[in-house]
């Protein structure tokens, strides 16, 4: 195995396992179980990959394909990766428990620097039929679309090729300034990116 | 509400590196500050110390490493902190179940940032190339950039340039001379010869890079 797909199965924890916390915020501040179990299962995807590049190091360092500092270099950063998508899986294990949220903590997660947002698209909007690639809403609004429901379908980290349609439901998250941007394009308030 | 301020403004403020070390073996005292408030910032300090860790690796930084863990170690505090404050506010049997959910919350952003101090410790390996190349293929990736004096974007605040929203980028980090501002605010301003730690991708850094070096006048 090439020392390149070692690397990218780390990048791909570490992308997850970031997805991961937001999803996890996201679940508790709106109530939503489906989000919840989302990173439930994310979390034992990354066990699995995290045991599988485990095994694939060994296996590179014995024939020695690759260092042993390189080997824990990369152990050490999916370890890291790892942690974090349990911390995720620990954030969302509240939101699916059977007791009511504290009050308190929609409002911590509200206003702490990094706005969540869930965002209902109408269909006099301009988003509606466009790729995510097409529209650019990260350049254009700083807002990071994380989840959305689509088809009545769930999809996590959408794609530059994923389209919006009318009624879809955008879990996004970014600056303030940029939540207010995205909530007039998707009600077909403005149709200026 | 003294104390309060000062916690609040933790990030966003100009400093040097902290000696974090007496900020360890300091007795750790309860300082009375709401629940919310305490739970805000914990989100906020797991949020940044990631990148801020993985910024401190790639760039070699060993300022940045010593805020990670310094930010380590306040976290601690607060989740200390968070603890008192949530067995004074349990009344009830509902109370304590709802404030247990908080609890576990803090404890998830505390073991984050642990997990940020167990990156930067990599750093005596010296990962030469290993985390660069990974890093090169993420959607979001870690820039560093030098405002010219040239930019229109020179000496106004964060918030009235609409960096992120006009751009994508996130600033993680401002160094300007030998002090640091850390998750700047919006009232933050720019100054000529800063260097900033942003994260976003290719495209969004290009627009964000010919603004601060003035080849663009506007962020459209």
């Amino acid at each position: 195995m090439k020392q390149e797909t070692l690397e990218s199965m780390v990048l791909d924890i570490k992308e997850k396992s970031e997805l991961m916390v937001d999803l996890s915020y996201s679940s508790l501040l709106y109530n939503n179980t489906t989000i919840a179990k989302e990173v439930y299962d994310l979390e034992e995807h990354i066990d699995h990959l995290f045991e599988r590049l485990h095994h694939d190091l060994f296996e590179e360092v014995k024939k020695e394909n690759i260092s042993v500092k390189t080997a824990q270099v990369l152990l050490k950063l999916a370890k890291a990766g790892e942690e974090i998508a349990d911390a995720a899986r620990e954030i969302a294990d509240v939101q699916l428990r059977d007791v009511e949220l504290h009050p308190i903590l929609k409002l911590s997660i509200r206003e702490s620097d990094e706005i969540l947002t869930k965002i209902h698209v109408k269909k006099e909007s301009m988003l509606c039929g466009k790729t995510l690639g097409e529209l650019k809403l990260g350049t254009e609004t700083g807002m990071i679309v994380i989840a959305m429901r689509h088809n009545r379908r769930w999809l996590y980290a959408p794609t530059k090729k994923t389209c919006i349609d009318a009624d879809d439901i955008l879990f996004a998250k970014g600056p303030e300034d940029g939540e207010a941007h995205l909530i007039k394009l998707a009600e077909g308030r403005t149709d200026k990116l | 509400m003294k104390k309060e301020k000062q916690a609040k403004s933790l990030l966003g403020r100009l400093q040097r590196t902290p000696q974090w070390k007496k900020e360890e073996f300091t007795e750790i005292e309860y300082e009375p500050t709401s629940v919310k408030e305490l739970l805000t910032e914990m989100k906020d300090i797991s949020e940044l110390i990631i990148d801020l860790a993985y910024s401190a690796l790639l760039f070699n930084s060993t300022e940045m490493a010593e805020e990670v863990k310094f930010l380590e170690v306040r976290m601690d505090k607060l989740n200390y902190d968070i603890r008192i404050m949530a067995m004074m506010a349990a009344r009830t049997k509902e109370d304590a179940e709802q404030l247990a959910g908080i609890l576990q919350i803090a404890q998830a952003a505390e073991k984050i940032s642990n997990t940020a101090g167990d990156i930067i410790v990599l750093m005596k390996l010296k990962p030469k190339g290993v985390l660069p190349r990974i890093l090169k293929n993420a959607d979001e990736q870690l820039f560093r950039i030098q405002v010219s004096d040239q930019s229109r974007a020179c000496s106004q605040e964060i918030g009235s340039l609409k960096i992120e929203s006009e751009t994508g980028m996130r600033i993680i980090a401002i160094r300007r001379k030998n002090c640091w501002i850390y998750s700047p605010q919006s009232h933050n301003t720019i100054q000529a010869n800063d260097i900033l730690i942003a994260r976003g991708n290719d495209e969004e850094f290009i627009t964000l890079r010919d603004f601060l070096l003035g080849k663009q006048e506007e962020l459209e």
